[in-house]
């Protein structure tokens, strides 16, 4: 399907590298990118199918895509578990909020300064890694999510304890960012940067320690990679991606409280790599997309179903979230490498079809 | 070869076409046909954010099921000026990012009054609230929402959260308690009031004991209980819901504890007594800003009307008779709202003046443009001796300005 010549041949180093290799490739990511710019002008009659504001699905998406390439690339690419990413973003939700309304520093420097904090934050709690692997870290990084949630909460006079801090909208040279539309531009551009940085730092010296050092850290060590270093590197790069997802949280929902960034929030940011795929940046597109519609598509049957029987809508609720868990078990069963394997099994049947052999 | 791919692939792009706009046309056709047969008139839609399938779905199933309820109870008492109104239930499953996809959702439809749930999520919603000019009803009464200068659109129908803890507090003082300590969850709902409890106690000159923390799914308390019993307290508030009320209450009679228990509004229902049998009797008392679940009261009779009607052989809780309320004030507005939109059902509501609500909670209901306390006044239920739940007392505290939204 992919229209293109027997074989690729790259004659400069240039060519081998580039990401999109293929015209045919780059008709398609163009056609894409126009439709992801018109989206927020034709997604009226989708909002009406769907029964849900798209927008603001496309916007949660768009964070969580940011947020799931900072855990990908701590867990899918150097193998170091994380269970703290959700206490992570809050980490920088809050450091947007305070530094907005109490410091009085405008958003657009807010957010690189969130995203700085919470590799700080990040690379703290990542320090165990160095003798902890495995589950042994899953654990203390959980201690993470404890001890941030803790100060959360309670630490009142910076946090606001439980009723939290009430931030405002961003403005661009005098336009409110405040509504779904325009807060799609400023979200959107951000996962598109984060998407090539994280593709292109796969491609770099410390993206090629953390595949080294999730393959077989003893080696790597061996062949001169400081594994120390780059762990904490890959916390702190991790934490930053995760914090910058925060702050757009916080200045779009313009209010932050803790309730938001609790456990279920690091295991759904797992589960988003895991089902998107691990070690590949279309994987944490792939399962920040699937975590984010699944609930929705789900309750399109469940919708109907109540306006058939009024009266036990409950039922029908409690039956999706069931479902919800059995649609994640058969797709770990069916596809342990993820969305993003699932894809290239898909592309590469279609590249020869119907002559495939 | 070529060709034929190309040929192919424009077969597999159109059928897709195809099926997404026959999709389209069946969801726009099933759109247009629903409300046509209902009703005459186009209702008006409000916004339910509920929890039935979360961690508190335990008391907002049966929320959510009167709300229902009370809709077409309306309905068919003549509905908003002939308009019908139409409820859409929908569950967050206590989820903060959830509740506010529910919202975004609403106001893109259109909806400008939701009946929502949790401190927790109300409270993450406030600012989108204001600035989209939602009205927003929701059944956590946290003191942090009354004041109308930070959360003007916001507004509920039970006694504040604040006002129940000081009116604990009241308490204690009247039957000649001395020591108070104060149990709850490191959690909103439970954190918020405690600091208005520890002004009032300090006020009273109570001596206030280690605050203990007990989660709302706890399954034991004996170590916070052990703690506490070294201070010996003559009551104890409990900040909790049904279920973690139930687990404190069990290991205080298990220890041997004095102490008696003042619980807060979402921690004494119809299920307290089963779940803490008989450690409850004689130890519990609840903070009751509404008549419980088929007490003889005139408000009670058209709840037991649609209860036997519809589901006679539910049980239901206290908490159906708070949805009830809520949405019987919304109805008041509603008719007496001069324009339906945001701006004028929240200056219908704010005209709520002594609204009778036939003796389902404690006092009428009031709002102004300057208070959206509904009122001040609770009963205090306890647990007798033989396992029932009965009135002991009612009070009323100060409606003092500095308490708001505290």
């Amino acid at each position: 399907m992919s229209l293109q010549q027997s074989g690729i041949f790259h004659e400069t180093y240039k060519e081998d590298m580039a990401i999109f290799q293929t015209p045919f490739i780059k008709f398609w990511m163009a056609a894409f990118m126009v439709l992801l710019i018109l989206f927020p002008w034709i997604n009226k009659p989708l909002n009406a199918l769907v029964n849900t504001n798209t927008l603001y699905l496309m916007n949660l998406i768009g964070i969580y895509i940011i947020g799931a390439h900072g855990l990908n690339i701590l867990t899918g690419f150097t193998g170091q578990i994380s269970l703290g990413h959700g206490a992570f973003m809050g980490v920088g939700a809050y450091a947007s909020a305070i530094l907005t309304v109490k410091v009085g520093i405008p958003f657009w420097f807010a957010l690189p300064l969130a995203g700085l904090i919470t590799a700080l934050v990040g690379m703290v709690f990542g320090i165990p890694s160095l003798r902890l692997k495995g589950l042994y870290l899953a654990i203390a990084t959980m201690a993470a999510q404890f001890i941030i949630g803790y100060a959360m909460r309670n630490w009142s006079t910076l946090t606001g304890g439980s009723t939290g801090i009430v931030v405002s909208s961003p403005s661009f040279f005098g336009i409110s960012l405040g509504d779904d539309r325009s807060y799609y531009y400023l979200v959107y551009t951000l996962v598109i940067a984060t998407t090539l940085y994280t593709k292109n730092l796969t491609r770099t010296r410390p993206g090629r320690a953390f595949v080294a050092i999730r393959d077989r850290y003893l080696a790597a060590e061996v062949i001169g990679v400081n594994v120390w270093l780059y762990r904490i590197l890959s916390f702190g790069i991790s934490s930053f991606l995760v914090g910058i997802a925060g702050s757009l949280w916080a200045h779009y929902v313009l209010v932050v409280n803790d309730e938001a960034f609790g456990i279920w929030l690091s295991v759904q940011y797992l589960a988003m790599i895991i089902i998107g795929g691990m070690g590949s940046v279309l994987g944490g597109i792939y399962g920040a997309v699937f975590m984010t519609l699944l609930p929705i598509l789900l309750r399109i049957p469940e919708h109907a179903l109540t306006q058939i029987y009024p009266g036990v809508f409950a039922i029908f609720q409690s039956m999706t979230e069931g479902v919800f868990g059995l649609i994640i078990i058969l797709f770990l069963i069916f596809e342990p490498d993820g969305l993003a394997a699932r894809w290239h099994t898909i592309k590469n049947y279609w590249k020869l079809w119907p002559f495939s052999y | 070869m070529r060709r034929g791919i190309l040929r192919s692939k424009w077969v597999v792009l159109a059928t897709a076409a195809m099926l997404v706009i026959a999709l389209g046309a069946l969801g726009c056709a099933k759109k247009e046909e629903a409300p046509k047969e209902e009703a005459p008139k186009e209702p008006i839609v409000i916004g339910g954010i509920f929890d039935t399938t979360g961690p508190t779905s335990d008391v907002g199933k049966d929320y959510a099921v009167a709300a229902v309820d009370a809709a077409e109870y309306i309905n068919a008492n003549g509905g908003v000026n002939g308009r019908p109104i139409e409820i859409i239930a929908n569950d967050y499953a206590y989820k903060p990012d959830k509740a506010v996809e529910l919202y975004k959702t609403y106001v893109d439809q259109g909806i400008f009054l939701i009946q929502g749930w949790g401190t927790g999520d109300t409270n993450a919603l406030k600012e989108l609230v204001n600035r989209d000019q939602t009205v927003y009803m929701s059944a956590s009464y946290d003191s942090g929402l009354n004041d109308p200068t930070k959360t003007p659109y916001n507004f509920y129908v039970g006694t504040s959260y604040g006002d129940a803890i000081r009116g604990a507090m009241q308490y204690v003082k009247e039957v000649g308690g001395k020591k108070v300590v104060f149990i709850y969850p490191d959690h909103p709902y439970g954190k918020n009031p405690i600091p208005a409890g520890k002004a009032m106690a300090e006020e009273l000159g109570l001596e206030v004991g280690p605050d203990q923390f007990v989660a709302l799914n706890a399954t034991d308390a004996v170590s916070q209980l052990t703690n506490m019993k070294k201070f010996n307290p003559d009551w104890a508030w409990i900040g909790g819901t049904t279920a973690s009320t139930a687990v404190i209450i069990k290991d205080a009679a298990k220890l041997g504890l004095d102490t008696k228990f003042l619980i807060n509004v979402w921690g004494f229902d119809e299920n307290l007594p089963k779940l803490a049998g008989e450690a409850a009797n004689e130890r519990a008392y609840g903070m009751a800003p509404f008549t419980f679940y088929g007490v003889d009261v005139p408000g009670m009779k058209p709840i037991l009307e649609m209860h036997q009607a519809k589901h006679p052989d539910d049980n239901h809780l206290v908490r159906y008779t708070q949805a009830w309320v809520s949405m019987m004030v919304m109805w008041d507005a509603l008719k007496r709202a001069e324009t339906l939109d945001g701006p004028g059902v929240r200056a219908a509501l704010e005209q709520v003046t002594d609204f009778d609500t036939g003796g389902l909670t404690a006092a009428p209901i009031t709002f102004t443009g300057t208070d959206h306390r509904p009122n001040t006044t609770l009963f205090i239920y306890k647990v007798d001796s033989t396992g029932k739940q009965v009135p002991v007392k009612e009070v009323t505290l100060e409606r003092r300005a500095e308490w708001l939204g505290q």
